[in-house]
C-alpha cells in the first residue's frame, strides 16, 4: 500500500484553482454562442439552423435561449454559421419559480452542501462531468460540497435528463423524500428544455415540469466548472449569470 | 399471617377442587373458572413458598411410615422454596392468560381434560419440589411425566404433536429409570427411604459407587432438564403444546430437572472430586452452544424458543459445573457464587422464557400460524405485544437493564473467577467453556434481533399478517406482569441475591452475600468483615452518590482480589436504570424544545426510487441467519445443501429451486450411530435365523451344554 | 459438417438454399453491398437461422421490424466476415393474427429484441417462454403499442394508475428466497436501473433486471424527421460514445445514397473514433478501480479521464466529440500539426496510464475483488451474442473493425486483444490493451493524413441500408430507411450495452452481494445506451 501513497504524494496537486481564480486550460468548456447579437442575415440563417429554436428575435437583436442550445455547433463559426462564439463556463442562472416557496437555504449551507445526484434519462455524457466533480482536477469537496448516496441527507437535489416517462414517479419520490430546505438544480439542456428528445409520448420537456428548478446550468453536457458555478450560485456564493434575466425567454416555441 | 402448613393445604386443596370443578363444567366456561382457581392456587403457594424463602420460616409435614423404610414426608426448605416461588410466578401469569387463551379450543378438543391435567400438574410438580423422601419424590416425578405428556399430546389430531408427546415421554421414562436408580442406589447404603437418612449415609459410600450416583442423577435428569445429548425431544415437544402449556413446559418443568441434579450432587452426596463438576460443566457448554445454533437458524418461532431453553438450561448447567468444581477444589465462596448465578438465571429464565412464549402464543393466536418468514410488521398491529415481545427479547439477549444481563454477566465472571484453581487442565477446559459462553451470548442477540424484527418490524410480507388484531387484555395483562417481574429482578439484583445466597448456603456452607453484595452504603472503616483497601475502594466507586438515592446494598461486587485493589468486577444495574431513564428523558426533553419551531414531516421510507416496495423485497428470516447457517456448516451439516432443480428451456431458466434438508447434529452423532449399530448388531443376529430346524437344535444342544459346563465349574 | 457455409461463397449461396429448401427461399445477392437476401415464409424462419447460425462465422446482428400499409415486414440482420457481409432474411406477415416462430432457443441474442418487438409493435413470437413487461413498465396499457404508425409520437402525458397486482417475474422458489431490491436510484453517482437480485441471503442467485427507464423513444421520434434533426439524435442517445453513433448513422446514409467518403475525412473519422475510445477505456479503467475502492488509482484515472477529455475538447471544440459527423464526411477540418500533437499526447498518456496498470498488477487486494469474479464463459458469450471488450475478455476475437472493416480501417494495422479468462481481471487488461492500440493507430493515421477535401458534396437518395461501427463497447448496428422526401421513415438503434446487458446476468449470477457493483463496472456498460 506504500507504493499507492507514495504515487499519491508524487502527482501533487493538479486541482484547479477556480472559483478563486479564472481556469483558463485549454478544453475546459466548449463555450456557447453569443447572445444579444445583431440581427442579420447571416445570423438569421443560423437561426433558421438551429435544431433546437434556441434563437429569440427581439427587435434588432437576436437572443439565445441558451436552455435550449444542445452545442451542435451549426452556427459557429469554421462549421456552418457565423455567429460569435464565447468561451467561459459561469453558466448558470437562478430561476424564479413560484412553487419555490420553501426556506432558503442558510449561511451555514454555503460551505457545507450535501448534493443528491439523479439521472432522470441524461444520454451519459452530463453524467460523466458531473463524475468529473470528484476527481482530482475539479475536487468539489475542497469547496465543502459532498455527494450523497441517500436524498434524507441531502440539500440540493442535482438532476440531469428530460425525465422520460418511466422516472416521473421516482423523481418526485426523491424529492419528496428530501428534508427542508431543499434546492433543485437541473443541469444540462435536456433537464432544461427537454433537449433533443422531448417533449414526446416517453419523455418530458425538462425538470420543471415535475419539480421546482432553482439553478439552472445550460449547456450539452455542461461542463464541470459551469458545474460549479452552479452549485458556488445555489449557496449565493458566486453570481447568477445574468442570461436569464436579461434575454426575452419565452416559452420557446416562437422563433425567428 | 396464615401458617405456610395451612397454606399449602389449601393449595392442595384448590387444585383438587379446580381439578373436580374443570371435570363438570362445561366447556364454554372453562377455561375462565380454569383460570380463577388456578391463580387462587397459586397465590396460595406464593405466600407459602415466599414465606418460607424470605422468612425462613420452615415447613414439614410428615404423611406415613411405609413399613421399616421410614416416614414418608413433605419438608420445604429454601432450596425447594425458591424452586416453588419460581414455579408458581410463572403459573400465576399463564393462568390468568389460559382464560382468553384456551377459548379457540372450544370444539376442537376438551377443555375439561385440559383442566383436570392442568391442576393436578400444578400439585405434581409442588409436591415433587417439597418431597423428602425417595417414594414420594418419584411417585410425583412419574405424576408429572405423565401428566405434561397428556397436555403436550392435547393437540392430538396432528400426527406431529403425538409423535413428538411419545419422543418426550419415552426419553422422559429413560432419564427417570437413571434417575430412580441412582436414588435407590443411595437408599441401598442407607437402608431407609427419606432422604434425611439417604444424606446421613452418604459419608461411608465407595468411589464406584459414588460415580454410579453422580452418572445416573447427571444424565437421569439431565433428559428432563434438555442437556446433549438428550436434548432432541425438547425442539419437538414444546412447540407441539399449546401456548399455555409450552410457557409452563419451558419455564418450570425444565427446572425440575435442576433441581435433582442439585439435589442429589449437592445435597445428598456431595461430590467430592473435581472430574464429576468438569463433566457438568462441558455438557452445560455444548449444550448452550448447540442449542443457540439451531434457534438461531430456526424460521418456527416456537421451536426457536424451544432450542433457546436448551441454550439457557445449558448456561445453568454450565454454572452448576463450576460450581461444583470450586467447591471440590476448596472455594466455596467461589461455589456459591456459581450457584448463585445459576439459580439466579434459572428465575430469569423462567420469567422471560415464559412471557416469550406467551407472546408467541398471542401472535399465533391472532394470526394462527409462527413462521417468521410469513410475519412482519406486527408492531403496528399489535403494538402491547410487541412491546412485550421486545421486553423478553431483550432480556434473553442479556441486556441491561434486564434480569437476563446480571444472571448471564455473573455466569461468565464466575467462569473468569478459575484464576484461583491450581489445576491447568482444570483452567484451559473453564478457558475454552467461557470462550464458547461468550460465543452463545453474542449467537443470543442474533437470535432474538432476527426473531423481533422478523416478526413484528419491517413489511408484512403474508395478507394474514396484516390483518391481525390485537389480542384482548386478559392475555396482555399477565405479560405485563411478567415483563415488570423481569425489569424489577434486573435493576433490584442487591435484593434478590441475598435471598438466593440463603437457599444455597446449606449446600456450600459459606454465604456469599457479603462477598458479592457488600452492605455498600453503611459500611464504616474499621469494619473487622472487610479490609480497609476494599472498604476504600468504595468511595472510588461512588458509595456517596447513591446514599438514600438507590435501593439495598447498591452494587453487585466481587472483591478478594489482590491486597491493593481488592474489587475485581462491580455493577449496579440500579445505577445504570437511573442513568438511563435520566438520559433518555432528558434527551427527549432537550430534542423536543430544539425542534419546537422545526417543521417534522413523515414521508415513507426511503426505497431507492422503487414504484412500491413489495415485501418480498425484505429480507427474510431465513435470509438474515444464512451467514450463520454458512459459518457454521460443519455442525449443520445440511444433508441436501443447495440441491438446485432447474427447469431449463433453452437458455432460460424458468425456476431454480434449493432444498435444503438438515439432520439435527445430536441425531447425527449420536443417535443414528447407536440405531445404525442396534441394526447392525440385529442383522448379525438375524444370521442365526437360519430357518433349519437342525440348526436350531444345535443351538439347544450348545447353550445346553455350556450350561453343565458353567455348573460343573463353580462346583 | 454438409453444406456448410465455409464452403459456400458468396455466389453460390442461391444454389446451396435451392438444394435445402427447393422452390421455398428466394435468394437476392447485392453484390456492391456483399449482402444476401432471404426472403422467406415464416414457417421455414428457424431452420434458416439453425442453419445460418450453425456455420461458423454468421452472427445475429439485429432485428428490424418495419411497418407497411397491409403487412410487417421482419429483417433478421446476421453478419459474417468478408465475403459475405451481410444476412438478411426477411419475413412478410399480414397484419392479422401475425405468428411469428421465436428463434430465442436457437439465437439467444435474439431474445431481448423479440422482447422489446412484442412490447413496442405487438407481434407475437410463439414459443417465446417470456414475453411482456420490458421496454414499457407495468403501468402501461396492454394494448398501447407506441411504435407502430397509428400511435402520435407527440402524445401528452397521461398519467396512469399502477397495477396494485404486479408482482416481479420471480424464478428463484425456494423457501425464505427473497429479492434484494438495487435502484433505479443508486447510492452514487449511476445511472438509472433496476435490479431485483434474488437470494437466500449470501450469494445472488439470480438477477432481475428492469431496464429502459431511461427510455426516450429514439427509434419512434426519428420517424418522419429531416436528417440533420436525425444525425443529432444519433449523437446524443449515448453521450459517452456520441461520435461512433453518428459515424454509423451517416455511414448509412452514405451506404443509401450510394456515396464514397473522401480519403481524409475517413482518415480523421479514424482518429476521432479511437480518441473516443481512448476516452472510454480510460473512463472504464477509473470505474473498475472505483468500484473497488481504490482511491489512489482511481484518482490517477481520472486525472488521465479529464486530461484526454481536455485533449480532444481543445482539439475538436467539444469535449464528448459532439457535432462532427455528417453525411459525406466531417462538419469541419483539422491542422495537420494539430492531428500530430494530438498523437503525440495521446501516446504520453497512454505511458501514464501503463505505468499504471504496472502497479495495478500487483497490489493483491485490487486483484482479488476482480480475479474470478463475474465470469463469462466462452460458449456463454457465443450463445448470447456479446460483443465489445466484455466478449474480448472472455475469448472472442470478435471487433467490427477487423470483420467488417469500414471507414479505412482495413489499411490500418492494429491488434486486437483477446483474453480467455472471462473475468473481470481479463476485461480490464482487455481495456488498458485495446487503449493502448488507439493510441497507435491515432498515430499512424496522423502520420499519414491524407489531403483532399473534408467533406463531399452530398444528395440524399431514398432506401435502407445498414450501418455499422465498432463503438467503445463493442458493435453497434443502426438500420436506416429514407423515404422519398429525404425524411428518415425507420431508424433501428441496436447498440453494443443492449446487446452486453443481456448477458450480465451470466456474470453476476452466483457471486455475494458485495461482487455486484464490482462486476457491473467490469462490464463498463450504458443504460443510456442501451434504453435509447
Amino acid at each position: 500500500m506504500t507504493k499507492w501513497v507514495l504515487k499519491g504524494l508524487k502527482t501533487g496537486i493538479v486541482t484547479t484553482a477556480y472559483p478563486d481564480r479564472d481556469e483558463a486550460a485549454p478544453g475546459v468548456s466548449p463555450g456557447l454562442p453569443g447572445s444579444g447579437l445583431a440581427f442579420d442575415e447571416e445570423s438569421s440563417s443560423d437561426a433558421e439552423r438551429c435544431p433546437t429554436q434556441a434563437f429569440i428575435r427581439d427587435g434588432q437583436r437576436l437572443w439565445v435561449d441558451y436552455r435550449r442550445c444542445v452545442h451542435c455547433f451549426r452556427c459557429a463559426p469554421g462549421r456552418q454559421g457565423s455567429t460569435q462564439w464565447q468561451g467561459g463556463y459561469e453558466w448558470a442562472g437562478r430561476l424564479s419559480d413560484a412553487r419555490n416557496k420553501g426556506p432558503e437555504l442558510g449561511e451555514v449551507f454555503q460551505t457545507s452542501l450535501h448534493i443528491r445526484v439523479v439521472d432522470a434519462g441524461a444520454c451519459g455524457a452530463c453524467l460523466s462531468e458531473i463524475e468529473q466533480l470528484n476527481k482530482p482536477y475539479y475536487n468539489i469537496h475542497r469547496l465543502g460540497f459532498f455527494i450523497t448516496p441517500t436524498p434524507r441527507d441531502a440539500d440540493v437535489l442535482l438532476v440531469a435528463g428530460p425525465v422520460t416517462d418511466h422516472m416521473r414517479m421516482t423523481l418526485k419520490k426523491v424529492y419528496e423524500a428530501m428534508p427542508t430546505p431543499k434546492k433543485v438544480v437541473a443541469v444540462g439542456a435536456c433537464a432544461l428544455s427537454g433537449g433533443v428528445f422531448g417533449p414526446s409520448f416517453i419523455s418530458g420537456a425538462g425538470v420543471s415540469d415535475i419539480i421546482p428548478v432553482d439553478v439552472a446550468v445550460p449547456g450539452c453536457p455542461p461542463p464541470p466548472l459551469a458545474l460549479i458555478h452552479g452549485l458556488l450560485v445555489m449557496v449565493d456564493r458566486k453570481p447568477s449569470a445574468s442570461w436569464l434575466s436579461t434575454t426575452p425567454v419565452s416559452g420557446g416555441k416562437e422563433d425567428v | 399471617m396464615f401458617e405456610t402448613n395451612s397454606l399449602f393445604i389449601l393449595f392442595l386443596l384448590l387444585c383438587g377442587i379446580g381439578a373436580a370443578v374443570s371435570a363438570v363444567t362445561p366447556g364454554r366456561r372453562n377455561p375462565t373458572v380454569l383460570s380463577w382457581i388456578a391463580s387462587a392456587s397459586a397465590i396460595a403457594i406464593l405466600l407459602a413458598s415466599g414465606d418460607t424463602l424470605f422468612f425462613g420460616h420452615p415447613f414439614q409435614l410428615r404423611l406415613w411410615d411405609l413399613f421399616s423404610f421410614g416416614p414418608l414426608a413433605l419438608r420445604m426448605d429454601r432450596l425447594s422454596a425458591l424452586f416453588v416461588f419460581v414455579t408458581a410466578l410463572v403459573y400465576l401469569p399463564v393462568s390468568i392468560y389460559s382464560a382468553a387463551y384456551m377459548k379457540e379450543y372450544l370444539g376442537r378438543y376438551s377443555l375439561r381434560s385440559f383442566g383436570i391435567y392442568y391442576h393436578l400438574l400444578f400439585a405434581s410438580i409442588v409436591l415433587l419440589l417439597v418431597a423428602a423422601d425417595v417414594v414420594t419424590f418419584l411417585f410425583c416425578w412419574e405424576l408429572m411425566s405423565i401428566l405434561s405428556y397428556l397436555l403436550v399430546n392435547y393437540k392430538h389430531e396432528d400426527e406431529y404433536n403425538t409423535q413428538a408427546g411419545y419422543l418426550m415421554l419415552a426419553m422422559s421414562e429413560a432419564g427417570t429409570i437413571a434417575a430412580a436408580l441412582a436414588l435407590l442406589l443411595l437408599a441401598g447404603t442407607s437402608g431407609k427411604l427419606d432422604f434425611a437418612s439417604l444424606k446421613a449415609a452418604s459419608t461411608g459410600m465407595s468411589e464406584p459407587v459414588r460415580w454410579a450416583v453422580f452418572l445416573l442423577s447427571f444424565f437421569g435428569f439431565g433428559v428432563k432438564v434438555g442437556l446433549v445429548p438428550s436434548n432432541i425431544w425438547l425442539p419437538r415437544a414444546h412447540p407441539a403444546a399449546t401456548g399455555n402449556v409450552s410457557a409452563l413446559l419451558s419455564g418450570v418443568i425444565l427446572n425440575l430437572g435442576l433441581y435433582g441434579i442439585l439435589r442429589v450432587n449437592a445435597d445428598m452426596l456431595p461430590l467430592n472430586q473435581v472430574a464429576p463438576g468438569i463433566i457438568v460443566l462441558i455438557v452445560g457448554t455444548i449444550s448452550a452452544l448447540v442449542g443457540i445454533l439451531y434457534a438461531t437458524t430456526e424460521n418456527d418461532m416456537k421451536k426457536m424458543l424451544a432450542h433457546s431453553s436448551i441454550e439457557n438450561m445449558g448456561i445453568m448447567t454450565a454454572g452448576l459445573g463450576a460450581g461444583f468444581v470450586f467447591m471440590t477444589s476448596g472455594h466455596p465462596v467461589l461455589a456459591g457464587i456459581a450457584f448463585t448465578a445459576a439459580l439466579y438465571h434459572m428465575t430469569n429464565h423462567a420469567l422471560y422464557k415464559a412471557l416469550l412464549f406467551l407472546g408467541v402464543g398471542a401472535v399465533d393466536a391472532s394470526i394462527g400460524h409462527r413462521d417468521m418468514d410469513r410475519l412482519g410488521g406486527l408492531i403496528k398491529v399489535m403494538p402491547w405485544t410487541a412491546f412485550f415481545v421486545l421486553v423478553g427479547a431483550l432480556c434473553i439477549a442479556a441486556l441491561p437493564p434486564f434480569n437476563g444481563f446480571v444472571s448471564e454477566w455473573l455466569t461468565l465472571q464466575t467462569m473468569l473467577r478459575s484464576a484461583v484453581l491450581s489445576s491447568k487442565a482444570v483452567k484451559i477446559v473453564f478457558a475454552l467453556c467461557g470462550a464458547a459462553l461468550a460465543l452463545t451470548a453474542a449467537l443470543a442477540v442474533t437470535c432474538f434481533v432476527k426473531a423481533f424484527a422478523m416478526s413484528f418490524l419491517g413489511v408484512s410480507r403474508s395478507q394474514s399478517a396484516k390483518t391481525a388484531i390485537e389480542v384482548k387484555p386478559f392475555m396482555r395483562v399477565p405479560m405485563g406482569m411478567l415483563a415488570l417481574c423481569c425489569l424489577l429482578l434486573g435493576i433490584l439484583p442487591t435484593y434478590v441475591i441475598p435471598v438466593l445466597d440463603e437457599a444455597i448456603t446449606p449446600l456450600t456452607h459459606e454465604s456469599v452475600s457479603n462477598a458479592l453484595v457488600p452492605p455498600f452504603f453503611t459500611i464504616t472503616q474499621g469494619d473487622a468483615k472487610f479490609s480497609d483497601a476494599f472498604i476504600g475502594e468504595f468511595h472510588d466507586l461512588g458509595a456517596q452518590t447513591g446514599r438514600g438515592l438507590l435501593p439495598g446494598r447498591g452494587l453487585v461486587v466481587l472483591h478478594q482480589g489482590t491486597e491493593k485493589n481488592p474489587v475485581v468486577f462491580a455493577m449496579s444495574t440500579s445505577y445504570s436504570f437511573v442513568v438511563l431513564v435520566l438520559l433518555l428523558g432528558g434527551a427527549f426533553v432537550v430534542v423536543r424544545r430544539v425542534t419546537k419551531e422545526r417543521t417534522v414531516s413523515r414521508r415513507p421510507a426511503w426505497d431507492g426510487g422503487l414504484r412500491r416496495l413489495m415485501p418480498e423485497m425484505t429480507y427474510t428470516a431465513t435470509g438474515f441467519s444464512n451467514p450463520v447457517r454458512v459459518i457454521f456448516e460443519a455442525v449443520f451439516r445440511p444433508s441436501t445443501f443447495d440441491d438446485r432443480k432447474e427447469t431449463i428451456a433453452g437458455h432460460f431458466r424458468m425456476a431454480i429451486k434449493n432444498g435444503r434438508e438438515q439432520v439435527h447434529i445430536v441425531d447425527r452423532s449420536v443417535f443414528l450411530p447407536i440405531v445404525k449399530a442396534i441394526q447392525w448388531a440385529a442383522s448379525l443376529l438375524g444370521r442365526m435365523h437360519t430357518g433349519s430346524v437342525n440348526i436350531y437344535a444345535a443351538y439347544v444342544l450348545i447353550s445346553l451344554f455350556i450350561v453343565l459346563m458353567i455348573q460343573g465349574l463353580m462346583r | 459438417m454438409e453444406n456448410s457455409m465455409d464452403e459456400t461463397t458468396f455466389q453460390s449461396l442461391p444454389d446451396a438454399v435451392a438444394k435445402r429448401w427447393p422452390g421455398q427461399v428466394q435468394v437476392n445477392l447485392d453484390v456492391r453491398r456483399s449482402t444476401c437476401l432471404l426472403t422467406c415464409d415464416s414457417r421455414l424462419l428457424p431452420d434458416i437461422c439453425e442453419w445460418v447460425c450453425s456455420t461458423s462465422g454468421f452472427r445475429f446482428a439485429t432485428l428490424v421490424v418495419e411497418e407497411e400499409p397491409a403487412q410487417w415486414l421482419l429483417r433478421y440482420v446476421f453478419y459474417g466476415r468478408s465475403g459475405i457481409v451481410q444476412l438478411h432474411i426477411l419475413l412478410r406477415t399480414a397484419k392479422e393474427n401475425v405468428a411469428i416462430p421465436s428463434i430465442s432457443g436457437i439465437v439467444h441474442a435474439a431474445d431481448w429484441h423479440e422482447r422489446e418487438t412484442e412490447d413496442l409493435f405487438g407481434i407475437i413470437f410463439t414459443g417465446h417462454p417470456r414475453l411482456g413487461d420490458f421496454v414499457l413498465h407495468e403501468e402501461w396499457p396492454e394494448d398501447v403499442k407506441p411504435m407502430r404508425s397509428a400511435f402520435d409520437a407527440h402524445l401528452p402525458y397521461r398519467r396512469r394508475e399502477l397495477d396494485p397486482e404486479w408482482r416481479p417475474h420471480s424464478i428463484v422458489q425456494s423457501p425464505g428466497a427473497f429479492m434484494m431490491p438495487i435502484g433505479p436510484v443508486y447510492s452514487d453517482v449511476a445511472e438509472s436501473a433496476h435490479f431485483l437480485l434474488e437470494t437466500v441471503g449470501e450469494d445472488v442467485i439470480r438477477t432481475i433486471p428492469r431496464f429502459f427507464y431511461k427510455y426516450r423513444g429514439v427509434e419512434k421520434i426519428s420517424e418522419g424527421l429531416p436528417v440533420e434533426q436525425v444525425i443529432l439524435l444519433s449523437e446524443r442517445f449515448s453521450g459517452t460514445s456520441a461520435f461512433a453513433h453518428s459515424l454509423a448513422f451517416c455511414q448509412a446514409v452514405e451506404d443509401i445514397a450510394g456515396v464514397d467518403t473522401p480519403l481524409r475525412a475517413k482518415a480523421l473519422r479514424i482518429v476521432l473514433a479511437e480518441l473516443e475510445r481512448l476516452r472510454h477505456h480510460i473512463a472504464a479503467i477509473a470505474g473498475i478501480c472505483g468500484s473497488t475502492a481504490l482511491s489512489v488509482a482511481t484518482s490517477q484515472a481520472g486525472i488521465l479521464e479529464e486530461e484526454i477529455l481536455r485533449l480532444t475538447g481543445s482539439f475538436t471544440g467539444h469535449r464528448y466529440l459532439f457535432g462532427l459527423n455528417r453525411p459525406g464526411g466531417l462538419t469541419r477540418d483539422f491542422n495537420n500539426s494539430t492531428c500530430l500533437q494530438v498523437a503525440d499526447d495521446a501516446a504520453r498518456l497512454i505511458e501514464r496510464l501503463f505505468k499504471l496498470n504496472d502497479m495495478l498488477r500487483f497490489t493483491s487486494s485490487f486483484l482479488d475483488r476482480i480475479e474470478e469474479v463475474g465470469i463469462v464463459s466462452r460458449e456463454q458469450a457465443i450463445a448470447y451474442g456479446l460483443v465489445g471488450p466484455i466478449a474480448r475478455a472472455s475469448g472472442l476475437a470478435r471487433d467490427l473493425r477487423k470483420a467488417l472493416p469500414y471507414c479505412g480501417y482495413e489499411t490500418v494495422a492494429f491488434d486486437v486483444p483477446v483474453e480467455t479468462g472471462g473475468d473481470g481481471y481479463a476485461r480490464l487488461r482487455v481495456l488498458f490493451h485495446e487503449a493502448e492500440q488507439s493510441a497507435r493507430i491515432i498515430r499512424k493515421m496522423a502520420a499519414t493524413l491524407p489531403d483532399g477535401e473534408i467533406a463531399g458534396p452530398f444528395e440524399y437518395a431514398a432506401g435502407g441500408a445498414l450501418g455499422w461501427v465498432e463503438a467503445p463497447r463493442g458493435a453497434a448496428f443502426h438500420w436506416v430507411r429514407i423515404t422519398e422526401s429525404g425524411t428518415v421513415g425507420r431508424y433501428r438503434l441496436t447498440s453494443p450495452s443492449f446487446i452486453n446487458w443481456h448477458g450480465f446476468h451470466l456474470a453476476a449470477e452466483d457471486f455475494a452481494f458485495q461482487d455486484f457493483p464490482i462486476i457491473m463496472a467490469t462490464f463498463g456498460l450504458s443504460n443510456a445506451e442501451s434504453d435509447r
